[in-house]
């Protein structure tokens, strides 16, 4: 199976070709929480996660709320 | 009773509560809990699935009437803090937003050229812009003047529990506003938010000084009262100040008077 580069919360991560954002979620673990994805500055929602396909060099951002003032 | 209106919001309590630095999530919640909050802040991080327990959007969005206000901590510019505000946006389902650029941690003082920048863009994207600012009434407003619907002058710096060292700036700044005036950092006791509201604030923010009491539930209560009697004194009409005493008893010296 072929894998593709890409930069998750700023380190360098192998996915397989073809995984979608949904994909990727589940595959860290994020799947059920409240979590924000930026790919590429562009914000990803929740109804566009499993058709949202990752690309060789994307830059995914996975935010959740922390505490903070 | 009035409420705290801000944008299209209105609110009872005009305590705002960080949840930074708490040494738990559930002692945080206890904390929002005890001082009646509905309105807490909150800031984005990066996933970490080794610490689930990080993720607060779970247990606040189990208290009722809670509204998140997402803050861009960490944002050095305007158009840093203008992506945070989006994607906070997106997460929170909320329009409030505190605009936070501090480019500097040693003091984290607001850079407030792009506050202005960030503000005048997010007020214009239809968010309830909530900037915390140097205590400047200039700036206060010109920024009141891009549609923020409230100004957050600070007490003294993030986290120094100085209490209000500005509070001659702030009294100017609620003495030209026509939105309401929050005092955002610094504070360190109930009494310092107390004189706060009394002097004119519409609500205060505070974080550090309940989340490092020794119990951050009881100090948030208590915050929460000196609020409210802060509040309350302003509306009864504080008495004038004066340079001598004025007598509270009858004067008439019949205790000295020949009978």
């Amino acid at each position: 199976m072929s894998t593709i580069v890409i930069t998750l919360n700023g380190e360098r991560k192998n996915v397989p070709a073809g995984a979608s954002v949904a994909d990727l979620l589940n595959t860290v673990g994020a799947e059920s929480q409240n979590v924000a994805v930026v790919v590429n500055e562009n914000i990803v929602r929740p109804d566009a996660r499993a058709s949202v396909l990752l690309q060789e060099n994307d830059q995914v951002e996975i935010l959740v709320f922390a505490g903070g003032g | 009773m009035d409420s705290l209106r801000l944008g299209s919001y209105t609110f009872s309590s005009r305590l705002i509560l960080g949840t930074g630095k708490f040494s738990s999530a559930s002692a945080m919640i206890e904390a929002v809990r005890a001082s009646g909050t509905q309105l807490v802040t909150v800031a984005l991080r990066r996933f970490n699935r080794e610490q689930l327990e990080d993720d607060l959007f779970g247990p606040l969005s189990e208290i009722e009437g809670l509204t998140l206000m997402p803050n861009t901590s960490g944002a050095a510019t305007a158009r840093e803090a203008v992506k945070a505000a989006r994607i906070s946006r997106e997460l929170s389902g909320s329009p409030f937003i505190k605009v936070e650029i501090h480019p500097n941690p040693h003091h984290l003082m607001p850079d407030p050229i792009e506050t202005y920048e960030a503000c005048k863009i997010l007020a214009a994207e239809g968010f309830i812009v909530m900037p915390y600012i140097p205590a400047d009434p200039v700036l206060a407003k010109r920024l009141e003047e891009v549609g923020c619907s409230s100004v957050m002058p600070l007490g003294s710096a993030i986290g120094s529990g100085q209490g209000l060292s500005t509070a001659e700036m702030v009294k100017l700044i609620i003495r030209e506003s026509n939105i309401p005036v929050i005092v955002d950092a610094g504070l360190r006791s109930p009494s310092e938010a107390c004189a706060a509201m009394e002097m004119g604030c519409e609500a205060v923010l505070v974080n550090s000084a309940v989340a490092v009491a020794r119990n951050p539930a009881a100090m948030a209560s208590a915050f929460a009262k000196a609020v409210e009697a802060g509040f309350e004194a302003r509306n009864a009409g504080l008495m004038p100040r004066s340079g001598a005493a004025v007598a509270t008893s009858p004067l008439t010296s019949f205790l000295g008077a020949a009978s």
